[in-house]
């Protein structure tokens, strides 16, 4: 299991696209992904998990990758976020 | 390009525009290859110029009064230089007649004339309608097709998938079966119409079960004969590797005949109740027809509660800073 602390670097925090791009990384792996963010936890193959987080720019998320590929996973992810999804 | 016997429209619709062919059986050999209809009335007062000759002739009563009042020469000599052209036929309404040498010109031509008690107007719009549905472009697709609340569905994906399965499940629910296998879609004035490639009624074949009667089984509400088609599903194999819709943003389209039509890529397995899906897809198409898009709405709550979110936080920053 490996945890990782990313903090939202895109102006509209993960709004439906964002939330889109997790999402469908997250299902190309076999490793489990959870997301916290303040006092909630939730299921990153999930877009209406994702989503609920209302993850806004400049707050912090916490990424939970357990499993064969979470390596893999980890990478791929961090990537996004300091991407900033491609976006501003 | 359809062509249509003059044979065939008599047959077809003798009964309900009341024809009578005046002429010789064997005028109605020709055959019809457009959906147009004209008036011949400048062509009987002599300007042959441009004359759409291909189309069916309608003879009304201010064409009749015209002829009647031709001299009679002058009268044989026009419809003779007439009958030249390769005419499907003439149709003359209200149950009018035309001079007997007419009839002879025509016979000898192999031309045939009908006549209908019908009214010029009501007989061309009744025509016309015919006509458009006979040479509306048409193709049949592999599928079941279904009416889930008013809305057309287009049930398609592999044989064996399930369609005729799902199609039976939602007819118990209470919706309605067009056709199950083949469907034939024409396409009527901009609007897909879907319907049975046959006339014996509403079968279906149920894997391991056989042929089954559905209009007997569940009943006349059970089915319906044509539908327009609003939306097409296909069904297909849940694949880990195929990009499915998540948030419904994206409206993905096919081309049926030229017109575009809402799809929607469906992944089933097993224990997953495609039927509630079917009404889902067909409540959330009205839902959006009446302008409320369900993810729109929510994506956009969630734009806002970002941004204020971040103003908040961002705010805070300054302050502490």
């Amino acid at each position: 299991m490996i945890r990782r602390k990313v903090q939202i670097k895109n102006e509209l925090g993960i709004h439906a696209r964002p939330a889109t791009m997790i999402v469908k990384t997250a299902t190309k792996y076999r490793s489990d992904l959870r997301i916290i963010k303040d006092d909630m936890e939730i299921n990153g193959k999930s877009i209406m998990g994702v989503m609920t987080l209302a993850a806004e720019h400049n707050s912090e998320l916490e990424l939970v990758a357990d499993g064969i590929d979470e390596q893999y996973l980890m990478d791929e992810l961090t990537e996004l976020f300091e991407t900033k999804f491609g976006e501003e | 390009m359809k062509i249509l016997t003059v044979k065939e429209l008599y047959q077809t619709m003798k009964e309900e525009f009341a024809l009578t062919l005046i002429t010789h059986p064997s005028t109605m050999e020709k055959t019809i290859s457009t959906k147009y209809l004209h008036r011949p009335g400048l062509a009987f007062a002599g300007h042959i110029v441009r004359f759409s000759y291909q189309r069916i002739q309608i003879l009304g009563e201010t064409e009749i009064s015209f002829i009647r009042s031709l001299d009679q020469n002058l009268l044989y000599e026009r419809f003779k230089e007439i009958a030249s052209y390769d005419i499907p036929g003439f149709i003359i309404t209200k149950g009018l007649s035309v001079p007997e040498h007419m009839e002879y010109i025509a016979d000898d031509m192999k031309i045939p004339i009908f006549t209908t008690p019908m009214g010029t107007d009501k007989f061309m719009n009744e025509l016309r309608k015919y006509l458009n549905d006979f040479f509306a472009p048409s193709k049949t697709i592999h599928g079941t097709f279904v009416d889930i609340f008013g809305q057309g569905i287009l049930l398609t994906g592999k044989s064996g998938i399930g369609k005729s399965e799902c199609a039976l499940e939602l007819v118990e629910r209470g919706h309605r079966l067009i056709t199950d296998d083949a469907v034939k879609i024409k396409l009527r004035s901009d609007s897909l119409i879907g319907s049975s490639t046959n006339e014996y009624g509403h079968f279906m074949e149920v894997r391991g079960v056989g042929l089954i009667d559905v209009e007997k089984m569940f009943g006349i509400q059970a089915v319906r004969k044509e539908k327009s088609l609003d939306i097409q599903v296909e069904l297909m194999p849940w694949r880990d590797t195929m990009d499915y819709e998540r948030l419904g943003l994206r409206d993905n389209q096919v081309d049926i005949l030229g017109e575009k039509v809402p799809i929607i890529y469906l992944p089933i397995s097993p224990g997953k109740n495609v039927s509630v899906i079917i009404e889902v897809i067909s409540m959330n198409h009205i839902l959006k027809m009446y302008g409320y898009d369900a993810s729109k709405v929510y994506t956009q709550r969630l734009q806002q509660d970002l941004q204020k979110k971040a103003k908040i936080r961002n705010a805070n920053y300054e302050e502490k800073g």
